[in-house]
């Protein structure tokens, strides 16, 4: 039950997140996302990813309320108590799937695996990508100090 | 309770304020949904295969997200000392009037 109760939170606090329009709430909204996502790391039995998630979280999140109370402009009228409550209520709506429905064990035809198995399996795709990535970020960060060395010359 | 699907869902509201939202915050704000998606999806299957290491290869998911977010927001806080603003379509539209400019001249 708890974890639908996190599940659902995750959702509702998620589209809060990208729907609210104060920049202040909606990191306010981020924080709780990743709140509840370290609390179903913790239910799963996974403890230590739940405190890195938690470390990284907290920095993260203080760097980006400062950001967004400096450098994000106010909204002329405050977002309606009724939108906030229609966003809540879609993204109660949202959580349900994922509480009710599951993925049967047997979709999979990669070597007789089930689901799970075959994306776990594949986990090298998500090492890949996430060098892929890395890579991206420092050539771009080059080319940008490169950029800009040329037109101070 | 099915976890591929929840975080099918968070990606999928990620990826919405990631093509929807104009600002560079809520750019921000969808990037750490997915990432936050991924890692959920990750060390849900490696804990239902009790296989601790997928929490090992989490650290470098961190390292990657938090690099990502280390540069949007270097990003952000020098797209608004430059133009003062932090709004995409807007920056666009400076630019593009920027460029019309230049080549009147």
């Amino acid at each position: 039950m708890i974890l639908e109760v996190l599940s659902a939170g995750l959702v509702i606090s998620a589209c809060l997140a990208i729907f609210l329009d104060e920049a202040v709430y909606s990191i306010a909204a981020l924080a709780n996302t990743l709140v509840f996502v370290a609390l179903l790391y913790v239910f799963s039995d996974a403890l230590f990813v739940a405190i890195f998630q938690f470390a990284v979280g907290a920095g993260t999140l203080a760097i980006l309320f400062l950001s967004g109370e400096m450098l994000s402009e106010k909204p002329a009228k405050k977002t309606p108590r009724k939108n906030v409550l229609g966003i809540i209520v879609a993204g109660a709506l949202l959580s349900l799937p994922a509480i009710f429905l599951s993925i049967p064990g047997s979709t999979s035809a990669i070597g007789g695996a089930t689901f799970e198995e075959a994306l776990w399996n594949l986990r090298a795709v998500d090492v890949v990508l996430q060098g892929l990535v890395m890579m991206a970020v420092a050539l771009g960060i080059a080319i940008v100090l490169h950029e800009k060395r040329k037109g101070v010359k | 309770m099915d976890y591929v699907i929840l975080s099918l869902v968070l990606l999928a509201i990620g990826i919405y304020g990631l093509l929807t939202k104009r600002h560079l915050l809520k750019v921000f704000v969808s990037v750490e949904l997915i990432a936050a998606a991924a890692t959920l999806n990750f060390v849900m299957l490696a804990s239902s295969l009790t296989k601790g290491l997928g929490e090992t290869f989490l650290i470098l998911a961190f390292s990657t997200d938090t690099c990502v977010s280390a540069v949007i927001l270097a990003l952000l806080v020098v797209v608004h000392r430059k133009y003062g603003t932090s709004d995409v379509g807007e920056l666009v539209k400076r630019e593009q009037s920027k460029e019309q400019e230049e080549a009147e001249e």
